[in-house]
């Protein structure tokens, strides 16, 4: 068994991962939280309090909409979903992540050409 | 949006309408609370989940959140900002938004707007003006450096001659200075007009010429712009032979040189050197001068001479009030100080004491003050009633825009945007008013600055300025959120309004006690104008028809002057080229008679000269100050004044037959119960002149003034008794039976320059000129009080047939009813009249009471009728009620004529 939590976030990719989870649909940050938790098999070290500024300057760029609801066990929570911006965010940033990994992989594959 | 409630107190209403943004701590509350709702799931998770008591299960939730404290500071930044950035670009969307839609909306009923931006802009327009005036003239202090502690001192002499005041004598500066704990400067002048001699191509002028002491310049705070100012010293010499150039002056005969400092110039033949130049605006207060002199000013002469005016400057924290406190004991010592010149009754005898008043008030006047005022005041009173007409206006258009505004609600439109939208449509139109004031303002301006009375005082410091058109734009603020409020107060937009059929659509009683208070209100207010104006009408008919005592009809005047260095010892030279000018100038075609005279009607000044009166009894003589005034024979001919016995004649003048003329005033005061004829009056020692006739008597400096006792001494003097002086300042009189007697000008000039080169003339001016300019201090608050009337009824005529119109439109269907019930067009013409006639005669009712109230602060612009004339307030009266009539015909016939049946059914 891995290790838990011993991967620290690469910074920019929580709010890829964010996005990514309020594609599923409206979600409140604890939800968001434990969606990375269980998604990552607790391998991702994440301080939970950050979740929250990024959220909020996440809402400032209109990336995405906030409102309070009801948890299933009727406490009241603040959810957010992606906006339209906020989904064209999302293919965009998957989209340069996908590409980024994939050359960073490449290259560590590569022999040095000597 | 929940319905408002009916009980919501005005501002709740407002604060609503504009929805006030979440506040911070709103903010703040709402992450603590996202905060919280994290830590306490995460502590029932690990205490569920992994069985932690609840104190560990809260330490294991912090510790995982990590800084609590920092990341809610985070959290909250962001959404501040983020909270400001969206406020600021709502606002400004909605601003754009609203702006454009209210535009739009203005473009579609374009008689509101035209008619809303025409009345508010001429009324502001007006009333901008008349500030304009007002605050140059009245508000704005004197251009000099701490003008508040400036004073002019003056002395009434109460027991000697009631109204007139004398200027101070030389001496009492030094007196004053040296004892007076109170003045820090003072300084003495007198202003008069001199000849500037011209020399080669350059003609003789005339120019004004003060002579002042030094002090005067250091109390004005002048500084010289080139060379120096005049130095106590230049105050010792008898004849001045230095001179300081007023700016203007400096430029307009010089064209700025300054290589003219040091250079000598003629003035009446004496040279004088140019010393310095004063800076641009260095003035007497409300006088350009051109030439500054240095007077004799010595402390060592004594001379009962009270004829110079004084501006004091006051030590700081002063009064003025308090300088004459301290100046009176001063005053009554003066016989005992100065016993040469005093004797010792003379504080007793003529009632003498030392006038301190603020140099503004001064200049400016009380009669000018008020005046300005009262103007103001009528301009306001016009501005309201504009206003008000507006204010009508806007209700109506609220009710006919209910539907609208209840379409809009039912589509989302929240309060904010149509509180927005009302604000951008009232804003849009003050803003047209704002630019149609300035531009009336800037017509009006100009066309006072032309026919105001010469006499208005600082008349050259009015313009157009940043004060004045601050004022049209916070006037138009104003009137923009007074109107933007309006519709707010007035209408909620109510969905049920909708349900309503059309001719369901009846405005609320409410706002119709408004609609017909604000109707009344205007005509009580033109009442009070109207009066006014009505007044000072009265009072310029009766000016008009003020027996002059001469006929100013075809009458020109010029002032010749002859120079002082070769006439002013020798009158009899004097005389003989004045005689040969009015040869000359018989001999043209169209004059019926010319002469000359030194005080000629209206022309102002109350100086007197002693003389003393051959009296019968006991040989004895009797003093007296009376005006006079030097003249030849032809004057009374010329100047049309009638002659009781024989006038002056050239032949016997120029024998020296010492024939002389009084007016009838002085006859009658002096000779109450014989003729004047055949009496003795003297100048000083000599001869008796023997009085030959009685002219009839003509009015001093103003035309509501009374007669004045006039002595008329002839011009040349009998070689036995000597007069005060030779006429070298006369003015010629020329009576012709042309309609144009300003065209004789050339030729006088040509003749003149034949006879003797260095005389020079100045101010001309037709009799009929100088009679209308006097008037004209009536006549100019009278005709733009008139205007103001004018105006104002014409408002309130508008006024008044809009509201009939609008009750009559909205009782059609009464009306209709009234008719098919059998109702006479005529007794439904004469019910909507009546409506009318009640809500002017409630309004010309408070009105009458307010102008018994208000025109008595017009009782010293009057004459010859009562503030509370009756017969005036009756033809006021009159004329409004029917003017009310006329106007609510149109609606009554309107409305008489409607076809019953239509009206019924609702329809237009």
């Amino acid at each position: 068994m891995p290790r838990t939590r011993d991967l620290e976030v690469i910074p920019g990719t929580l709010e890829l991962l964010i996005l990514r989870a309020l594609a599923w649909g409206p979600m409140h940050g604890l939800a968001v939280l434990r969606w990375i938790e269980t998604g990552s098999g607790r391998t991702l070290r994440i301080e939970e309090g950050a979740l929250y500024p990024a959220l909020h300057r996440m809402e400032s760029r209109d990336w995405v909409a906030s409102e309070w609801g009801y948890t299933d066990q009727g406490r009241r929570a603040r959810y957010y979903r992606l906006t339209a911006a906020g989904r064209r965010q999302f293919a965009a940033e998957r989209l340069r992540w996908e590409r980024y990994a994939d050359v960073v992989a490449r290259l560590l594959h590569t022999e040095p050409a000597t | 949006m929940s319905a408002p409630d009916e009980r919501d107190r005005p501002w709740q209403r407002l604060r609503r309408a504009f929805r006030l943004p979440p506040s911070r701590d709103r903010l703040a509350a709402e992450v603590d609370d996202e905060l919280r709702f994290h830590i306490e799931e995460r502590i029932e998770e690990f205490m569920r989940v992994d069985g932690l008591a609840r104190a560990d299960a809260e330490r294991k939730a912090r510790a995982l959140f990590g800084d609590l404290d920092g990341y809610r500071r985070d959290t909250r930044d962001i959404d501040f900002a983020m909270n400001d950035r969206r406020q600021r670009m709502d606002t400004r969307e909605a601003l754009v938004r609203e702006t454009r839609l209210a535009a739009r909306a203005l473009r579609r009923s374009p008689a509101f707007t035209l008619v809303t931006v025409l009345t508010l802009g001429l009324g502001l327009g007006a009333a901008t003006a008349i500030f304009t005036l007002l605050d140059a003239v009245v508000l704005r202090p004197l251009p000099y450096r701490d003008a508040e502690r400036l004073v002019a001192l003056s002395s009434p002499v109460p027991r000697l001659k009631g109204q007139t005041r004398w200027g101070l004598a030389r001496h009492e500066m030094f007196y004053f200075l040296d004892n007076s704990r109170t003045l820090e400067a003072l300084g003495v002048y007198q202003v008069s007009n001199v000849s500037v001699m011209g020399s080669g191509a350059e003609r003789t002028e005339r120019v004004r010429w003060v002579q002042a002491s030094a002090s005067l310049m250091t109390v004005l705070g002048f500084v010289p712009h080139r060379g120096r100012l005049i130095l106590p010293d230049d105050n010792h010499s008898q004849i001045p032979s230095v001179v300081v150039l007023g700016h203007g002056y400096w430029q307009r005969r010089y064209g700025g040189d300054p290589g003219i400092v040091g250079t000598s110039i003629s003035i009446e033949g004496f040279p004088l050197t140019v010393v310095g130049i004063l800076p641009e605006g260095a003035d007497l207060p409300d006088d350009k001068v051109d030439l500054w002199a240095p007077a004799h000013v010595d402390s060592t002469t004594v001379m009962n001479n009270h004829t110079w005016s004084a501006i004091g400057r006051l030590r700081p924290g002063v009064s003025a009030e308090a300088a004459a406190r301290d100046l009176a004991p001063l005053t009554e010592r003066l016989p005992e100080v100065y016993p040469q010149v005093y004797r010792p009754d003379f504080v007793r005898n003529t009632g003498f004491s030392t006038d301190v008043v603020p140099l503004h008030d001064a200049v400016v006047g009380s009669l000018v003050t008020r005046s300005l005022w009262t103007l103001f005041g009528a301009v306001a009173v016009v501005l309201l009633i504009a206003a008000a007409n507006v204010g009508n206006l806007f209700l109506v258009r609220i009710d006919a825009r209910r539907r609208e505004m209840a379409v809009r609600t039912a589509l989302g439109a929240d309060r904010a945007h149509m509180a927005v939208h009302y604000f951008a449509e009232a804003f849009l139109l003050a803003a047209g008013a704002a630019v149609i004031a300035v531009g009336v303002a800037g017509a009006m301006v100009q066309l006072m600055i032309a026919t105001a009375p010469g006499e208005l005082p600082r008349l050259t410091e009015v313009r157009l300025d940043g004060v004045s058109m601050a004022f049209a734009v916070v006037g138009a603020l104003l009137a923009g959120i007074v109107f933007s409020i309006v519709p707010l107060w007035g209408a909620r937009p109510d969905i049920a309004t909708l349900r309503q059929a059309a001719r369901g659509q009846t405005s609320s009683r409410r706002r119709m006690t408004v609609r017909r208070f604000l109707v009344g209100s205007q005509m009580a207010l033109a009442v009070v104008l109207l009066a006014a104006a009505g007044l000072l009408l009265q009072t310029f008919r009766n000016l008009r028809t003020v027996r002059l005592g001469y006929d100013p009809q075809g009458v020109l005047t010029v002032a010749v002057a002859l120079p002082e260095i070769t006439y002013g010892r020798d009158a009899l030279r004097a005389s003989a080229v004045l005689e040969q000018l009015a040869d000359r100038l018989r001999l043209h075609a169209g004059v019926t008679a010319v002469g000359f005279g030194d005080r000629l009607p209206l022309s102002g000044g109350d100086w007197c000269t002693g003389v003393t009166l051959e009296t019968a009894s006991a040989g004895g003589a009797v003093g007296t100050c009376p005006p006079t005034s030097l003249v030849s024979p032809g004057y009374f001919e010329a100047m049309g004044i009638k002659v009781e016995g024989r006038a002056l004649d050239w032949a016997g003048m120029s024998a020296g037959d010492g024939a002389m003329v009084v007016s009838r005033a002085f006859a009658r005061h002096h000779w109450p119960d014989e003729s004047a004829i055949g009496k003795g009056i003297r100048f000083t020692r000599g001869a008796y002149y023997r009085v030959v006739g009685i002219a009839d008597d003509v009015t001093g400096s103003s035309v509501d003034g009374s007669p004045m006792e006039l002595v008329y001494f002839p011009m040349r003097p009998m070689a036995a008794s000597p007069l005060w002086g030779a006429p070298v300042q006369t003015t010629l009189v020329v009576r012709t039976t042309s309609d144009n007697p300003l065209a004789l000008l050339p030729a006088i000039g040509a003749a003149l320059a034949e006879i003797e080169p260095q005389a020079a003339l100045s101010n001309t001016a037709t009799m009929e000129t100088i009679v209308a300019r006097s008037l004209s201090r009536h006549s100019f608050t009278m005709l733009l009080l008139l205007i103001a009337a004018v105006v104002a009824v014409g408002l309130s005529a508008v006024g008044i047939y809009g509201v009939m119109a609008f009750m009559a439109g909205q009782r059609r269907g009464e009306i209709g009813i009234r008719m098919a019930l059998g109702a006479q067009a005529s007794a439904i013409k004469a019910m909507v009249v009546r409506e009318s006639m009640l809500l002017c005669a409630a309004g010309v009712a408070v009105g009458l009471v307010g102008a018994f109230l208000t025109t008595r602060a017009l009782t010293a612009l009057l004459y010859g009728v009562q503030a509370t004339d009756l017969p005036t307030y009756a033809t006021v009266a009159g004329v409004l009620m029917a003017v009310s009539g006329a106007a609510s015909y149109l609606p009554a016939r309107r409305a008489a004529n409607a076809d019953p049946a239509a009206a019924l059914r609702g329809d237009s």
